[in-house]
């Protein structure tokens, strides 16, 4: 026995140190806005007393894709093809209805090659959460644009880009999406309390996180530079989420507000928090604070669209209670003399 | 001049969306239930309304299913094939014709039978005379070859079933047609049916129907799928079957979704498979090819899923709604880099049957994806079918750790660590808890974590090789009829079973004995290599251009027994027709020199 005091570690809920929701160590760029994400990942499962094995991480192909790897390392995960993330999640989730599915993509993933099933996967309110590490850029091939990429951005070598962007939030509102978030990978709390509702939501949740690429979009003319969204951020109200077995935690941060974020290499974001007036339930007007923030070169965060009562799609299939996967041979084969009736049936 | 009985073809010419295809199947179903061996194909067109379609009803006292090389009996219903079918008549042929068609009948030396059809079934209901009048040849042909009304009007009731309006109607109307051939036609023609002793075991069945019977019967857990012809059948039965199998008070104990492509398709099953459920999904030759990534990626990350492909012809497009074996190669070496995968090929209603159940037993046994491989001529045709035997053995659910203790029984457990020597490593499930790891598509190690080092890459291939062609064994074994001569020896597949024993017979006649050896999976079983080494010339039978079986056996045999093979290969979208190929076969024969 050592004789040295015994250092108290913290638990949460379920008597978890945070270490047991840690991951593999980043490959990715120092400095990555997708990074943080992870580490906050990490914090919202441990805060919200989630076993760690009853999460799935899934992801597609891209930089963020194999972020899986640095979080959550006792948790299976799957990390699958590109852009094909939701279905997968999609046959996962009705097998096995029971885990957190959390899935991770980046806009390329979403907005390019998987658009098709990302539209899909919202359409039929697959029960998961979905963050999109969105920075406008194809990192792991090297900094093409992407379909988020703002017109008129430019990377630090090469040519602006001319092509109108998607804005993924507006989409998934306008799809009937029942959780729509928009946030910045530097904005922990606000990232972290979306996050946690997010997993607490049931249905598809929709969390589109600015996180700037360090090495490939990152100067000022970028609209998802450290520096861009510094000077043009105005903060709506950050979400106070509260636990189910934490009620009176509570987040502060100002709501109504523009905030400058200094970035790593000096470099500011502008964010609008979403105000408190705000209301989640109205389409019409989260749709018009997209629409104003896009005129005023803004990225608007919080929670945009939120809708609880959509059946989700596990819910949709009338399945019974029990997980698909737990069904036994007793279930899943019918019996002998079922098939002895219906070859009589055909008989005539 | 004597009578031909139980031995000739009919051709029936009508347009799609007609309601011909109710008429034809109660025709079929009537010489069914007389105990005639008689057989059904329905050649239809990519539409919906208005383009032709031709049914060819074989009726065969020797059991042959394929449509014969001449038509003995033409119905001509279709202005737009009209000249062109009668064209292509032999003189002396029975035409049954639509006078009401308005179109003439150039021929002279056909035995003519002029039926005003439509002009009947519009006495009977003015309305719906354009699809009655279908029916109204129906008992024109009962008539002429003595077809029991009785026995007419049990199809009738067995196509409509519980409809009564629809039953009165039709069967009022066959009996106007006949009414109107015995009054109106002298029958100048031999051909009659006869009944024979049936034992009234059998049925009729697509194999569609049957594969989707096998797959619940296997415990189908997620149903991914989307449309396509000739597939969707197998996903509808599915779908039309499992609520009275499957639900438990009420509830699904299954999951089924339509996709919105072949991709999602794909990757819902393979999300499905990897969370521990047994999944398929149906489509044709184009939805796999759209699948080939997903594919490639659940042979790497070794995940259990059933792809069944009803094959169509291609490429491309190609002839939608025509059969072919063109995708065997595809399915056997689908995705990009090295891989290879199981294939089922059934050729029988009983085998989808089968197979469909098996299937599921095979993937989660071997963790790898399983090609089942149909094709439209034994999917959407039907068949005749002594029923389907229960399955034999207990579901096979493979390597899975469910359990602390299983795990801890495993020393050194790794998930792609190759513990039993054969090639098959144990899984865990997500949500167990045990030995979690990030399944990927990239290159890993024995653990799963990411690796490209050369050794790694280099052992992991190999050992997915061994583990797949380790099976071949112990998938379905090929079928053999073997002759005592064992001189000629042909290697065949699929639905071709359907005219071998016709082609057997033509061969024969020419004083040629073959044996046979019909091959049902894929990596290649070694009797089919024993086989090959009884039979001096070896001939691969198959329904494609470029000969896919027999580039496989290239490649796969032993080099000492590469100049025994010769192909047969011929697909023109027609259901293969046993005097063609035999016809190949004695040319090959021939040029060899046996």
């Amino acid at each position: 026995m050592s004789d040295k005091p015994v250092r108290a570690v913290k638990l949460n809920v379920i008597n978890e140190p945070k270490d047991s929701y840690s991951g593999g160590k980043s490959s990715l760029c120092p400095g990555c806005g997708h990074d943080q994400v992870s580490a906050v990942i990490i914090n919202a499962a441990w805060e919200n007393g989630i076993e760690p094995h009853r999460i799935a991480k899934m992801s597609g192909i891209g930089c963020s894709s194999k972020t899986p790897a640095y979080y959550l390392s006792q948790s299976h995960g799957f990390n699958t093809v590109h852009g094909r993330m939701p279905s997968v999640t999609t046959g996962a989730n009705v097998a096995n209805k029971d885990l957190l599915y959390l899935g991770v993509s980046g806009d390329g993933d979403s907005a390019s090659i998987g658009i098709g099933q990302f539209i899909h996967a919202i359409r039929r309110n697959v029960d998961m959460v979905y963050i999109i590490e969105n920075n406008g850029v194809y990192g792991l091939t090297k900094g093409q644009y992407s379909a988020t990429a703002s017109k008129g951005s430019k990377k630090k070598k090469g040519i602006t880009n001319e092509t109108q962007p998607i804005d993924m939030c507006a989409m998934a509102i306008n799809l009937g999406c029942s959780f729509v978030a928009r946030s910045f990978s530097g904005a922990k709390k606000q990232l972290a309390s979306l996050i946690r509702a997010a997993m607490s939501h049931k249905g598809f949740a929709l969390i589109d996180v600015i996180s700037p690429c360090v090495t490939f979009n990152n100067n000022d003319e970028s609209m998802r530079s450290y520096g861009y969204v510094k000077e043009n951020d105005v903060e709506l109200h950050t979400l106070g989420y509260i636990a189910h077995f934490n009620p009176v935690e509570e987040v502060e941060v100002p709501s109504g507000h523009y905030r400058d974020i200094t970035l790593h290499d000096g470099s500011t974001i502008r964010l609008e928090t979403i105000s408190e007036e705000h209301d989640p339930s109205d389409t019409m007007a989260a749709l018009t604070a997209l629409h104003e923030a896009e005129v005023a070169a803004n990225h608007v965060t919080g929670l945009l669209y939120f809708d609880g009562s959509k059946p989700a799609l596990h819910e949709d299939l009338e399945m019974v209670d029990t997980p698909l996967i737990d069904l036994q041979e007793d279930v899943l084969r019918p019996s002998k003399e079922a098939l002895d009736g219906i070859i009589a049936g055909f008989l005539g | 001049m004597s009578n031909i009985v139980n031995d000739f073809c009919i051709n029936i010419a009508t347009a799609n969306g007609t309601g011909s295809q109710s008429a034809n199947l109660i025709l079929l179903q009537s010489f069914f239930d007389m105990g005639i061996p008689s057989s059904g194909k329905n050649l239809f067109p990519s539409n919906i309304s208005g383009l032709p379609t031709w049914y060819i009803i074989r009726v065969s006292d020797n059991g042959y299913q394929a449509p014969g090389n001449f038509t003995h009996i033409q119905v001509l219903f279709n202005k737009d094939t009209w000249e062109e079918d009668l064209a292509a008549l032999d003189p002396g042929t029975v035409v049954i014709w639509n006078t009401d068609s308005k179109m003439p009948m150039t021929r002279e030396d056909v035995i003519s039978y002029p039926v005003p059809m439509t002009k009947i079934a519009r006495t009977l209901n003015a309305k719906l005379a354009r699809m009655v009048a279908n029916v109204i040849y129906v008992g024109v042909i009962a008539e002429l070859l003595d077809i029991d009304q009785e026995v007419l009007n049990e199809a009738i009731s067995k196509q409509f079933g519980g409809k009564a309006k629809a039953i009165e109607l039709n069967a009022e109307a066959a009996r106007l047609g006949r009414e109107y051939a015995r009054e109106n036609l002298t029958k100048i023609d031999p051909y009659l049916v006869e009944s024979r002793e049936s034992e009234g075991d059998e049925f009729f069945i697509e194999g569609n129907e049957a594969l989707a019977l096998g797959s619940i019967f296997g415990g189908i857990q997620v149903l991914a799928w989307y449309p396509i012809t000739p597939s969707s059948s197998v996903a509808e039965g599915i779908i039309n079957w499992l609520p009275e199998l499957r639900d438990k008070d009420g509830k699904a104990t299954y999951a089924i979704i339509q996709a919105e492509d072949e991709l999602a398709a794909a990757g819902m099953i393979i999300g499905a498979g990897w969370a521990g459920a047994r999944a398929m999904t149906a489509t044709s030759g184009p939805g796999i090819s759209l699948m080939q990534e997903f594919i490639g990626l659940s042979y790497f990350a070794e995940i259990p899923c059933v792809f069944w492909d009803v094959n169509r012809v291609g490429p491309s497009t190609g002839l939608p709604t025509r059969t072919q074996q063109g995708d065997l190669t595809m399915l056997y070496e689908s995705s990009h880099g090295d891989t290879l995968h199981i294939v089922l090929i059934p050729g029988t209603v009983e085998e989808c049957f089968e197979f469909g159940w098996k299937a599921f037993d095979v993937s989660e046994r071997y963790q790898t994806p399983v090609m089942g491989f149909s094709d439209l001529d034994l999917g959407m045709n039907r068949w005749a079918c002594k029923g389907f035997e229960y399955p034999d053995t207990p579901m096979d659910r493979g390597k899975v750790l469910l359990t602390k203790k299983q795990m801890d029984a495993i020393e050194n457990y790794g998930r792609y660590r190759d513990v039993d020597g054969d090639g098959i490593p144990y899984r865990t499930l997500p949500g167990s808890g045990l030995d979690p790891i990030l399944y990927r598509g990239t290159g890993h190690d024995e653990d799963g974590t990411y690796s490209e080092k050369p050794d790694v890459y280099f052992k992991l291939m190999a050992r997915l090789k061994r583990k797949i062609m380790n099976s071949a064994d112990n998938l379905p074994v090929p079928l053999f009829r073997e002759e005592e001569e064992c001189e000629v020896g042909i290697v065949y597949y699929g639905s071709m079973e359907n005219i071998i024993q016709e082609i057997d017979d033509i061969l024969e006649e020419t004083g040629r004995k073959v044996s046979q050896c019909r091959v049902r999976a894929l990596p290649l079983h070694s009797e089919v290599k024993e086989f090959m080494e009884r039979h001096e010339t070896i001939i691969v039978l198959e329904v494609n251009r470029d000969g896919q079986l027999n580039g496989i056996m290239r490649k796969e045999m032993p080099t000492e027994l590469l100049t025994r093979i010769h192909s047969v290969a011929y697909s023109d979208g027609l259901p293969p027709r046993a005097t063609q190929y035999a016809d190949m076969i004695l040319n090959v024969l021939e040029e060899v020199g046996v």
